[in-house]
């Protein structure tokens, strides 16, 4: 059975801002009882310590990469299920493992390759709204009607059918014994049980999760809570809203409560600062007071990681920021989600990943204490009930971004500046992104966690280029090519999300960096390093380093290669060839503008060939033309965890 | 809506609704008196126990007091929204209300509990979905074309004559180019080996001889020499091997056929009509493919 659902646009587009608004303004503030710190054990040093003859069993760092996202929703988010969206955790899961399932506009959906981990994050909002606790099931027992229709549904699902609906039909007769809502059970409880459900070691792992979804005055501040347990701790808590509190501080508290409570173990990861107008990634509290070493201790301890790619644009920098990078303009969204207007350059430092780590490191400067030493990470964000991140496959952000002739067009809010030129955002301004990458020892909650928990993580904008990554001070050029690169890089060094502390005298640090391609996916351009730092006037910088190219090219003394990769990309075939790029590609790199005394941060940024946007499938495959301001071509990338520098 | 609101007549008509919903609720035969709120004992233990595990400690007074208030406030709210009929044709409201029917209908599929003969006629109506991937031990090493360029056959050819001779491909991950994946798998399935090599690197891996060195296979990545030393064909497991996968799949099933026939019998009580507006009758054929 197929179901067909047509939206009226208007309806749909105005709830998105209604869907943010709901979240703002002011609510209770719950005065939280102080509790101590949630302390994390560090993870133990990876090397080998005394050698067996077998190599294996010492072997505790990991050898390969798992894909998932920490952030996407199924029809449980208000967002989601108010715009038609009906596919549940289970249709997730099962998707997410490799299955098909039919979305909401009748169409068939499968991944290219299933995911190896997925967190299911549901909105808090509304999600336990109707939760009532477990009460009126022994009151349901209690009725002598009540019983047999639980004994019916105990025989056989068949009965239980049969029962359901002899009690629904009871309520209509105004006899309503069967009303308590408990047992009907309610969205978290439900969620919880199918990350149970679908979690297998080893195979596939679900790590049970929500979003917090504050926006005060439709500035995002959204965060996805990730826990590391299973359902028998998790279930001791119900998510925490936006309208318990907007403020991230008393999310950490809630935090702190759960681990206390449960000895369990949870953390957030801030998402689209790109909408925060200025206010996710500043020097300000909740309450616009200077941050403190303190909030800074509390921020850091509670969010090792910043997403920062999805399909709400990309967060990693922004062409204003960024003037001599030429790969910063990329999938840009820099308008308020309130009026979708183009934000005043003046917010833009406070909404974007590398200005964070930046200004992390002049905080740590004045606070000993860095806010920002946070990995990257990429999410989906996709509020259709599947994770969609592939060009040629991609499902779109809400339902009216489901595949449809006309879907390009279809406007994100009917929000616009000029009612005659039509909305300001549209579903093609939508980004088939993005994906975790992470380094973990097994596919399980805890190693999953663990890796996310360690930094040992990296962002693609939807492929799945393996990209590896050491940073010490003795590495010489030979250790690129060792057949023990990992266990020596471990041994000597630190990998992706690590930190380098004071530099030996004379010393640079090093840097062994390794990319290969997806499989199935584009080739390779080139592999940048991107160095910010704290100089001595009290400003940072920024500078970007080529340190790999595709073809021979050359790399100048200025440590960029100015000639571009090429373009194989026939859009109106909406095909490309791996003609051009290189399928992997390697480095060792030093820093020549190494100054032991000034702190510092590198990533790596993965930069692959031009391949088509999906907005060129979508004119290929349904045979329309779209204006030339939409994209046809797009050029993924991957950005790891950065490795810091602390004199 | 906010011209809407000013109109005089709107506002004649929502007191006329105010009103006549008033009286409705007054002479209401043998129900509770009108406009009586009470909290129960039941929902006072909710309200403490859902704060609880939200704060992770009761509330205090102060917070009681307020929780009370604030659930007052929302059953006034509620009872006049209702009165006023401001439920229907509320997309948010209609779309919670749906979900907590599915709600019901997915609790009743998760009760049951799959006898083995259940699981077993599953596993034989679905031989595909619990298929054991086809499994293979081998040993690779990479060639990286950037490197080799247009040698890579002759470079290939000679190693593999290398690697075939008695001893000679001791150290034998030395002998390629960087890479990283591992160089020796065991018994790893297909699935996997697609995901880490890419999909033709599998298919080609199928038809290679077992023993001895071969290639180059392509892959994703380039060329690699590949030594397979056992290969277990995809076969059918026994339900003792994949019972926890059966068993999701027969409750998933349990659960989707749960939800069709509590719809289909709740439908029956309805006859539908559908009257699309006349313009719209040529896209019809589309929209309902």
């Amino acid at each position: 059975m197929k179901r067909n659902t047509r939206f009226p646009s208007a309806a749909l587009t105005g709830l998105t801002a209604i869907g943010l608004a709901l979240v703002s303004g002011g609510f209770s503030q719950f005065a939280v009882a102080q509790d101590e710190q949630q302390t994390v054990p560090t993870p133990k040093p990876t090397g080998p310590v005394k050698p067996d003859y077998s190599p294996y069993p010492e072997q505790h760092f990991p050898t390969r990469v798992y894909w998932g996202v920490a952030h996407v929703h199924t029809g449980y988010s208000f967002d989601s299920g108010m715009f038609g969206v009906t596919l549940t955790p289970d249709d997730l899961f099962k998707v997410a493992r490799g299955g098909t399932v039919v979305t909401d506009n009748g169409q068939t959906f499968k991944q290219d390759r299933p995911l190896d981990w997925v967190s299911i994050t549901d909105h808090a909002e509304y999600l336990g709204i109707a939760d009532q606790i477990r009460a009126g099931s022994p009151a349901l027992l209690a009725d002598p009607q009540g019983k047999r229709w639980y004994d019916m549904s105990k025989e056989s699902p068949q009965k239980g059918v049969e029962a359901a609906i002899e009690a629904v039909v009871s309520i209509k007769n105004g006899k309503p014994v069967f009303n308590s809502p408990e047992i009907a059970g309610e969205a978290w409880a439900h969620s919880l049980t199918a990350a149970e459900k679908w979690n297998e070691p080893g195979v596939f792992t679900t790590l049970h999760g929500f979003e917090w979804t504050s926006a005060p005055g439709a500035k995002n501040l959204h965060r996805t809570v990730i826990f590391r347990d299973g359902i028998d701790r998790v279930k001791q808590v119900l998510p925490f809203s936006a309208f318990d509190s907007p403020d991230p501080e008393q999310l950490w508290k809630y935090m702190d409560n759960y681990a206390k409570k449960t000895s369990g173990e949870v953390l957030a990861i801030p998402h689209n600062g790109n909408l925060s107008m200025g206010i996710m990634y500043n020097a300000e509290t909740f309450d616009q007071k200077p941050m403190d070493r303190a909030y800074a201790e509390a921020r850091i301890s509670h969010e090792p990681l910043m997403e920062v790619t999805q399909i709400k644009g990309d967060s990693e920098t922004h062409p204003y920021l960024s003037p001599n990078d030429e790969f910063a303009d990329f999938e840009r969204w820099d308008f308020d989600f309130d009026k979708m207007q183009k934000v005043p350059n003046s917010v833009l430092a406070g909404n974007y990943v590398r200005s964070a780590l930046k200004l992390g490191l002049q905080l740590e400067d004045k606070l000993g204490v860095n806010p920002y030493q946070a990995g990257l990470i990429g999410g989906n964000d996709a509020h259709v009930g599947v994770v969609t991140v592939s060009e040629d496959n991609f499902f779109g952000e809400f339902a009216n971004g489901l595949p449809s002739p006309d879907r390009w067009k279809a406007p994100l809010t009917m929000v616009h500046n000029d009612p005659k030129q039509g909305p300001l955002v549209s579903v093609w301004n939508e980004s088939a992104s993005g994906l975790g990458g992470v380094w973990a020892t097994e596919n399980t909650r805890e190693g999953i966690w663990d890796a996310l928990k360690r930094k040992e993580v990296y962002a693609t904008t939807g492929d799945r280029p393996v990209v590896r990554l050491f940073a010490g001070w003795n590495f010489a050029p030979a250790d690129l090519n060792r057949s023990d690169f990992a266990e020596n890089g471990y041994a000597h060094g630190v990998p992706m999300g690590g930190n380098l502390n004071t530099a030996p005298v004379g010393k640079q640090p090093v840097f062994l960096v390794y990319a290969m391609r997806d499989p199935e996916g584009p080739n390779l351009d080139r592999i940048q390093v991107v160095k910010g730092w704290l100089g001595k006037d009290g400003q940072t910088q920024e500078r970007i380093f080529d340190v790999a190219v595709s073809g021979g090219r050359k790399i100048g003394k200025d440590g960029v290669c100015k000639t571009l990769v090429g373009n194989t990309v026939d859009v109106a075939n909406a095909t490309y060839s791996n003609t051009i790029g290189a399928p992997v590609l390697s480095a060792y790199w030093k820093d020549p503008e190494f100054d032991a005394k000034q702190r510092a941060f590198y990533y790596v940024r993965v930069i692959q060939i031009p391949s088509p946007r999906w907005t060129a499938y979508d004119a290929k495959r349904f045979g329309v033309k779209m204006p030339d301001y939409v994209p046809m071509t797009i050029t993924d990338r991957a950005y790891t965890s950065p490795v810091w520098y602390t004199p | 809506m906010k011209r809407l609101l000013k109109e005089p007549l709107v506002h004649f008509l929502l007191l006329g609704a105010l009103i006549f919903g008033g009286y409705e609720l007054l002479n209401h035969n043998g129900e509770p008196p009108p406009g009586r709120i009470v909290i129960s004992q039941g929902q006072f233990t909710s309200m403490v126990e859902n704060f609880t595990r939200t704060q992770q400690r009761p509330p205090t007074r102060e917070e009681m007091e307020n929780l009370i208030r604030a659930q007052v406030r929302g059953e006034v709210y509620y009872r006049e929204a209702l009165a006023l009929g401001l439920d229907r044709d509320d997309a948010i409201i209609r779309r919670r209300l749906q979900q907590k029917m599915e709600f019901i209908s997915d609790d009743i599929a998760a009760q049951a509990q799959p006898t083995d003969a259940e699981l077993e006629a599953f596993l034989q109506a679905h031989p595909d979905k619990f298929r054991v991937d086809p499994q293979f031990t081998f040993r690779q090493l990479y060639l990286n074309p950037e490197k080799h360029g247009t040698n890579l056959a002759g470079d290939a050819a000679q190693l593999l004559a290398k690697l075939n001779q008695p001893g000679g491909d001791a150290g034998f991950a030395a002998l390629g180019d960087p890479f990283m994946l591992d160089n020796t798998f065991t018994a790893l399935p297909a699935g996997e080996i697609s995901k880490q090599f890419g999909k033709e690197f599998t298919a080609k891996l199928g038809g290679l001889q077992t023993g001895h060195w071969e290639g180059p296979v392509e892959s994703g990545f380039g060329a690699h020499l590949v030594c397979l030393s056992e290969r277990t064909p995809a076969r059918a497991p026994a339900l003792a091997e994949v019972r926890d996968a059966v068993r999701r799949e027969w409750i998933e099933d349990q659960r989707l056929a749960a939800n069709d026939k509590f719809y289909q019998a709740m439908l029956k009580h309805y006859t539908v009509t559908i009257e699309p507006p006349a313009a719209d009758t040529e896209k019809k054929p589309t929209a309902a493919k």
